[in-house]
């Protein structure tokens, strides 16, 4: 018994709780131009759970006056910096920030407001937990802790045996052992050595540990302990340990802003955080806060009155845990990391992990593949098995992944489509395969391809015949509409011309790994891929040919505050911005006369978008991919078996994406053309050259500088230079020349 | 001069009505037919569009400020942060790329300056100033990596359009 006392107290000597790292998303930057109504400014706050108020008071607290917001903004811990709690005055008109104002009434530039937390990385034992300071404790709590479970703690020895004698008496009556009679201390000692298992020799050795941790230890270190260890709520398979998380599972924002029925809540859930669930037994636990509140009052740790009016207030508890809970996005973050750091660093060593993860686009995102999934379903029922989906939202010129959703129920924490579903990239393949032709000086979006019958004679004699979606051959047709439409025989005869190796070394440049096997199938998208794959490939296109490792991770903080590893973002050039600007400007083509036409009908008007749709062999895959001046997002659509959906990319995850698009609220893609690429007025279905008013099919597309189109008859073009002309061409350079 | 030679222009385009329709050229080839080139007309869009802010708003400014103020510190990891904060409100903004890429050429790390000042010469199309700095930054990559012949070109096409 001795040495129990001797060891036990030395393992909490030693003790270090394990950390789990906590994951902050991106942090919102405020600016005067920055598109927020004030409704979306308040709605930001309360994200971060601040309370609106009509007098501001502490830190986390806000105050709307027309288009005016007060905030009292909390001390917050970014990746580059830390700030003060301060005051901020936002002035926002009805479509965007107008000012910013500091307490002191000057013009503040930027300012960001904290980052939400999104979750931890707890170890396989499921033990979640922030660990506060004694400081950090609002003093009610502590308070209420002894006046509820151990009156007499501060005199105690470890053990009450008053408190157990009364126990052992209602245990007697009430025929079972129960909870009750253990002092804090003992709690503690059950939590941090013991299992929960209550047999009588158990109960003497707690005793026995008990006693000998309050001799070695102050008050305050065991309530502090106590704070920080004890269980509070199951989610899942994370156990949510210590007052400071349970204040952000349970209200979503830090201990020290709870008020006194808040508290009087948590103090409530120490005795049975499974029977006083306050999201499964609200009646139960409102009974029992009460008794709580009643308790202090009658202790006097708080007024009669004050315990009246917190007694009327309701449990205040947030419907789902902490209201952030993206298991996709964690996951890709937990892979990120994985490779960099031992599962202990993670779980044990308190660092802050700071993501890419903006919660409005995740929102817009989980919002929209809900929605139209439901929708998609109405009109075809597959077994009683529900269609599901995939998104990647990215920012493309940093790469930074800003949502990522793993399937239709947002909140589950399993298969993780966005990650690992693996499925044929379909017509997602042709953008790759016209850059190639682009890149080769042999074709342009004008250049005619022949749409027509192709019959391949594969190794081993079998016979390769595509056909388009369609069934029809369509002869020769401009690049433009082969694209635009995505006419699967005229891709075949342009890849097959170019060459396999060529297309494969495309798709490798823009960050395939491992790179496509070289079959004539590949052309028409037989390559699997994950909606995450898709999207570095896409973001390529959509960063002017630069790529930039997608990142989910920015900066990694050690607890002590210090950088310990930053994430910076990285570009590659891997094509030229004169042919992506040419095949960006067909992806335009392609929403606004191709597959992707439908959006325009969803999206807001003159919202400039390109981007291209997929579909994979009897409709297994459902894809769409494109990009605004803004943002990239990728979205699969089908069925986890592999059972064909019925749908074209067009018809199933087009609508989704541009129901995120539109709700994301970008920007207009509007990439400057490069010198060397002019605007050429083509008719989409002969890829001739017309004039404004001579043409009622005419496009005008990104052309190579001197690219020699023949002209439409009767526009006006001769089909000979003459020294006019050629002056003409020159003089008009170098104007240009001059005028930039 | 510049009005002169944009008349002399439209005076040579209107010729170019002129100069008659005839009739077309073939219409259906497999390939660009090589052959006479047609008048070339000017270009219907600007080569850059309209809205695209010629200059860095005051959040993105405030956030260089400070970014040069940590880089003169020696603070290149914070530094970087705070030019991708300013990125992230202007993306489009070539100069902050430079500024992004000096930061990494100040790291050791040449490639990545490299292929910023790239990024930055795409995005300032039309803008000589901001290639003149793109061309000086590419310059100091290759100087760093002990390409002497190609940074003397490159410093010469940035001091071609800093004499502009």
């Amino acid at each position: 018994m001795l040495y129990l006392g001797v060891s036990v107290t030395r393992t909490f000597e030693g003790r270090r709780w394990t950390l789990p790292a906590q994951v902050y998303a991106a942090p919102l930057e405020l600016y005067a131009g920055l598109a927020l109504t004030p409704a979306d400014l308040a709605h930001e706050l309360e994200r971060l759970h601040y309370r609106r108020v009509t007098q501001l008071e502490r830190p986390g607290t806000y105050r709307v006056n027309g288009e005016r917001i007060d905030v009292a903004l909390r001390p917050a811990r970014f990746a580059d910096e830390t700030r003060d709690a301060q005051l901020l005055s936002i002035y926002a008109g009805a479509g965007a920030i107008v000012s910013l104002k500091d307490a002191a009434g000057h013009d503040v530039p930027v300012i960001r407001l904290e980052p939400l937390l999104i979750g931890s990385i707890f170890p396989s034992h499921g033990e979640d937990r922030i660990v506060l300071t004694p400081q950090e404790v609002p003093p009610l709590l502590p308070a209420a802790l002894k006046a509820v479970e151990d009156r007499r703690f501060d005199s105690h020895r470890g053990v009450d045996p008053q408190a157990i004698l009364r126990a052992l008496w209602v245990d007697a009556r009430a025929g079972q052992i129960e909870q009750g009679g253990s002092t804090l201390t003992q709690q503690l000692v059950r939590s941090y050595f013991l299992s929960s298992r209550q047999t009588l020799g158990r109960k003497l050795r707690e005793a026995v540990m008990a006693v000998a941790l309050d001799a070695h230890f102050t008050k305050d270190d065991l309530m502090n302990a106590y704070i920080n260890e004890i269980f509070l709520g199951q989610d899942g398979n994370r156990a949510i340990h210590g007052f400071g998380l349970a204040s952000q599972f349970y209200f979503g924002k830090p201990l020290g802003e709870l008020d006194l029925p808040e508290i009087a809540l948590l103090v409530a859930v120490v005795r049975g955080p499974s029977y006083y669930d306050p999201r499964r037994h609200a009646d139960r636990v409102l009974a029992r806060r009460n008794l709580v509140l009643k308790e202090l009052a009658e202790q006097h740790v708080v007024s009669e009155a004050d315990a009246a009016d917190a007694a009327r207030a309701p449990l205040g508890v947030t419907p789902r845990p902490a209201g952030a809970y993206y298991p996709a996005y964690l996951d890709f973050v937990r892979r990120t990391l994985r490779r960099d750091y031992h599962d202990e660093d993670l779980t044990q060593a308190g660092l802050a992990i700071h993501t890419s993860l903006e919660p409005r686009a995740q929102d817009a995102a989980e919002r929209s593949l809900e929605r139209e999934l439901a929708r998609l379903d109405h009109l075809k029922k597959h077994g009683g098995e529900g269609l599901e989906g995939a998104v990647v939202v990215t920012t493309p010129q940093s790469g930074d992944v800003i949502a990522i959703v793993g399937g239709r129920d947002v909140g589950y924490d399993g298969f993780d489509r966005a990650l690992d579903a693996r499925r044929a990239m379909g017509s997602l393949v042709k953008p790759f395969i016209y850059l190639t032709a682009l890149e080769s000086g042999r074709y342009n979006a004008a250049t005619i391809v022949q749409d027509q019958p192709v019959d391949l004679k594969l190794a081993g004699g079998k016979h390769w015949r595509p056909e388009n979606f369609s069934r029809d051959v369509n002869g020769p047709v401009p690049v433009v509409r082969a694209l635009a439409e995505s006419l699967n025989l005229a891709t075949v005869g342009v890849g097959l011309d170019l060459g396999l190796p060529k297309v494969a070394e495309t798709l490798a440049r823009f960050g395939l790994d491992p790179p496509p096997e070289q079959l004539p199938a590949m052309l028409l998208g037989a390559v699997n891929v994950t909606p995450l794959e898709a999207a570095q490939l896409y973001n390529g296109l959509a960063n002017g040919g630069f790529r930039n490792p997608l990142r989910a991770v920015r900066a990694v903080i050690g607890a002590g505050g210090k950088a310990v590893k930053a994430f910076p973002v990285q570009v590659t050039q891997v094509a030229t911005p004169e042919a992506v600007y040419q095949l960006d400007r067909l992806l335009v083509e392609v929403m606004d006369r191709g597959t992707g036409r439908a959006a325009h009908a969803i999206l807001p008007a003159q919202l400039v978008v390109g981007g291209k749709s997929g579909t994979s062999s009897e409709y297994r895959d459902s894809w769409f991919a494109g990009f605004s001046g803004s943002d990239l997002t990728v979205v699969w659509v089908g069925y986890d078996d592999n059972a064909p959906t019925g749908f074209t990319g067009s018809a199933g995850a087009l609508p989704v994406w541009a129901h995120i698009m539109a709700d994301l609220g970008g920007s207009s893609w509007s990439a400057p053309r490069p010198e060397g690429v002019v605007d050429m007025d083509i008719e989409y279905g002969t890829g001739l050259r017309v004039l404004p008013g001579c043409s009622d099919d005419r496009v005008t597309l990104a052309m190579p500088a001197g690219a020699q189109v023949p002209g439409k008859p009767g526009c006006g073009f001769s089909d000979t230079a003459s020294p006019l002309s050629t002056f003409l061409e020159r003089s008009e350079r170098w104007v240009h020349a001059l005028v930039h | 001069m510049r009005t002169a030679l944009i008349l002399l222009v439209a005076i040579a385009l209107s010729a170019c009505a002129l100069h008659g329709p005839l009739p077309g050229t073939s219409a259906a080839g497999t390939a660009v037919p090589a052959g006479p080139q047609p008048p070339t007309v000017a270009p219907e869009h600007p080569a850059t569009p309209p809205g695209r802010p010629a200059q860095m708003g005051p959040a993105a400014s405030a956030l260089l400020a400070q970014a040069h103020a940590q880089a003169n510190a020696g603070e290149y990891v914070a530094a970087g942060a705070t030019l991708e904060r300013a990125l992230r409100i202007e993306p489009d903004t070539p100069l902050l790329w430079v500024e992004l890429g000096r930061v990494q050429l100040a790291q050791g790390n040449a490639a990545q300056a490299d292929a910023m000042g790239r990024k930055a010469l795409a995005l300032a199309s039309g803008d000589g100033e901001a290639q003149a700095a793109a061309w000086t930054l590419i310059a100091g990559s290759l100087r760093a990596r002990g390409n002497t012949a190609e940074a003397v070109e490159a410093e010469r096409r940035a001091a071609a359009l800093t004499a502009h």
